[in-house]
């Protein structure tokens, strides 16, 4: 069952709950921690073994992130992750729209199958489709290009994407459709001017998800493409790893630049993104 | 004598340099060039790129069509790239680890353009190396010196002076250990430091020649003259020499040992002297000496991995690929790409200039006057990749408990067994 509300339980019980969950937290947080803690601190600490102490030269956080955004390619790889998240967000979103409006008001023969190949899609392991789309992006001239990811990101998300939209469109009264069919409103109108309006909600929603997901990408980023013309922020970072050597504070002060856009989208659009996450669930 | 130390060098590389370009112009070299290169960490693909672009600026009539693999996926990806007839021009490595390819009939043999191009001289140092069932396979493009970095504050503080022979490593040991030091610092959680100890001491107690047929496969892991060299190694081993828990640390996490004293020495590849200078390391409390020798009989082989260019046996344009390996090996683009500000290492070109620094410069005099048994390219290069995981392994295993010895050695038999 649910859990009971902490109130509810005897004293004793609340104590220890109070006095571990800091504990817990903290145990939590300390990757995070580290991260941000290691991104202000100079790189000669890390040859001195002075991980966790106060250095003795002063903080460095200025320095490091002077040289992430100046003395790297770093802002080349932001741009390549905005190059490549801002448009596969529009066209998964978009295509979904249209393909969520024609299976969730449409009753034709395929219907269902047509939705379960959509959703089939979700299910597929992509570490199974590594190989066949590589040498598909290969064959096709656009390996290690943006266009390359942005298109089979498209590919991959508008299933989920599907899944979603249509759900929600089976959700929304069928009257308000029908009612425009007897005025005699073309379909494309009443897509755009009955239904669109209504999806605003999931459409802002999946565009939070959808940017988080894509923004967060590594796996692909890493199999598709490897130079700094094309590579995304994600896989961009292991760039500040010399061929023999790692640089753990520069490495730091990046992992926090490139977590900073999906992390402002997720307290921008907190409301949205919550929304997001249980609307699929609800149908 | 090919010692470079800047006079009178210039007048030779400038003589060199003319001498490739002649070369390159005599033949009037034009057309496409498929470069496939593996310098995929930002400093070496900016030399890659800056070569590129040099070498375009002196031959107009070229098109260099440059294509550049992540290192280590090109690893799996140079045979299909030989096969299939797609570059002229390929990166890869020196010594055994070109054996599957020259077996193959993938390298091109350029043995003429050697001797043509004056190489026999200007690269003797890697000679050796590029060298293979007579004939010579590539061009190098830059290596680096292995030894041993120490603590030279902390012997002059115990009245020591660097090793040359086993028994004055051993008491120099002896005497840093009762100071409540270890000897050397190490850290063989991804194994391969542990590859570079078992080098030295096999090359050093049983020669370079034996090294060489040891990592390919022609001698028994169970041989005496290898449990020779784990003897030696376990002698260091039970005395305490290396630090504790070294199987727990990356090579980096290995380093505050030495920097905070409590280790006094680090056997390890020269780009551990970065680290340890930003780490408030003066030249003067940092030193470096050759591995010291263990059978005075025996000449030193060192380790120095060497990178290469080649060109591959169905390449189209064999000319200009010609003229792109001279231009690569020439005293003046080795001075350029391998200085400090490129990439930081040793030129292969004996009449080039090397950045005026201690341990480069220590280094450079190693390799070309003082490594007669010849270079090894480390243990993970020399022996194939899949011996040199169960080996590596193996070799921690042993460091770690010394009286597992014979299993180790079994298992590695078998492994040779099974692999080659």
């Amino acid at each position: 069952m649910f859990p009971r509300p902490i109130e509810q339980y005897n004293p004793g019980a609340r104590v220890a709950y109070q006095a571990v969950l800091p504990v817990v937290l903290l145990l939590w947080l300390i990757p995070l921690l580290a991260v941000m803690w290691f991104s202000i601190k100079p790189g000669e600490d890390f040859t001195t073994g002075n991980y966790w102490g106060w250095p003795e030269n002063g903080f460095q956080g200025i320095a490091n992130y002077m040289t992430v955004f100046t003395q790297s390619a770093m802002p080349q790889y932001l741009w390549n992750s905005v190059i490549i998240t801002v448009p596969t967000m529009f066209g998964a979103v978009a295509l979904s729209c249209m393909t969520g409006f024609a299976l969730g008001v449409y009753r034709f023969k395929g219907n269902l199958l047509i939705f379960f190949m959509f959703v089939a899609g979700n299910f597929v392991p992509f570490q199974i489709l590594m190989v066949p789309v590589r040498d598909l992006t290969d064959q096709m001239g656009l390996y290690d290009t943006r266009l390359g990811l942005i298109l089979f990101h498209v590919a991959f998300q508008t299933g989920f994407c599907t899944l979603f939209m249509r759900n929600f469109i089976r959700a929304l009264p069928r009257a308000l459709i029908e009612a425009a069919r007897v005025e005699g409103i073309s379909e494309w109108r009443i897509f755009w001017f009955v239904v669109l309006p209504l999806m605003k909600p999931a459409i802002a929603a999946l565009c939070v998800l959808i940017f988080t997901f894509i923004w967060n990408d590594f796996f692909w980023a890493v199999v598709l493409t490897q130079s700094p013309e094309s590579q995304p922020v994600t896989a961009g970072i292991t760039a500040f790893n010399g061929q023999y050597r790692a640089m753990y504070h520069l490495m730091s002060a990046g992992s926090i630049v490139a977590a900073i856009p999906p992390v402002a989208m997720f307290f921008l659009m907190q409301k949205h993104f919550i929304a997001g996450l249980t609307l699929g669930a609800v149908k | 004598m090919r010692s470079i130390f800047k006079t009178g060098a210039t007048a030779l590389a400038a003589a060199t340099m003319l001498s490739g370009v002649a070369y390159a112009d005599g033949h009037g070299v034009s057309g496409p060039l498929r470069i496939f290169s593996d310098m995929s960490n930002p400093a070496p693909r900016a030399v890659m790129e800056g070569m590129v672009e040099r070498f375009t600026e002196a031959n107009p009539d070229v098109e260099v069509e440059l294509v550049i693999t992540d290192r280590e996926a090109w690893k799996t990806q140079i045979r299909n790239v030989l096969q299939s007839g797609t570059a002229d021009i390929v990166n890869w490595y020196a010594g055994n680890r070109m054996a599957p390819y020259v077996d193959a009939g993938l390298f091109m043999d350029i043995s003429d353009l050697w001797e043509e191009g004056g190489l026999t001289e200007t690269l003797a140092s890697t000679q050796g190396s590029m060298t293979m069932d007579d004939g010579i396979w590539g061009v190098p493009y830059t290596y680096y010196q292995w030894g041993v970095y120490y603590r030279e504050d902390i012997f002059a503080e115990l009245g020591l002076e660097a090793p040359t022979t086993w028994e004055e490593e051993l008491s120099n040991c002896q005497a840093i250990i009762d100071s409540g030091r270890a000897c050397y610092t190490i850290g063989t959680k991804f194994l391969w430091t542990a590859g570079g100890w078992f080098d030295y001491l096999n090359m050093r107690t049983n020669g370079y020649d034996f090294h060489m047929a040891l990592t390919a496969g022609e001698v028994e892991w169970t041989d005496d003259r290898v449990r020779a060299t784990f003897e030696n190694w376990a002698t260091l081993i039970e005395m305490g020499a290396f630090i504790a828990d070294h199987q727990t640390y990356s090579w980096q996490e290995a380093l505050p040992f030495m920097v905070n004293g409590e280790a006094a020495a680090y056997l390890m590849g020269n780009f551990a002297v970065a680290p340890l200078r930003e780490a408030g390391l003066s030249d003067d409390q940092l030193g470096f000496y050759q591995f010291p020798q263990i059978d005075p009989s025996i000449e030193p082989g060192e380790d120095a991995p060497t990178d290469t260019f080649h060109i591959a046996a169905n390449a189209e344009n064999v000319e200009a690929a010609e003229a792109f390996l001279l231009f690569v090996a020439s005293a003046e683009n080795q001075t350029l790409i391998n200085n400090g500000d490129n990439l930081g290492q040793l030129p292969v070109n004996a009449n080039s200039g090397v950045d005026d620094d201690e341990f480069l410069n220590a280094g450079f005099e190693m390799l070309s006057q003082n490594a007669g048994g010849g270079i090894a390219q480390f243990f993970d290069r020399d022996a194939p990749a899949e011996m040199a995981q169960v080996a590596m392994q193996g070799f921690q295993q042993f460091m770690v408990d010394p009286s597992t010895l014979d299993q180790v050695l079994q298992i590695l038999e078998q492994a040779r067994g099974r692999i080659y």
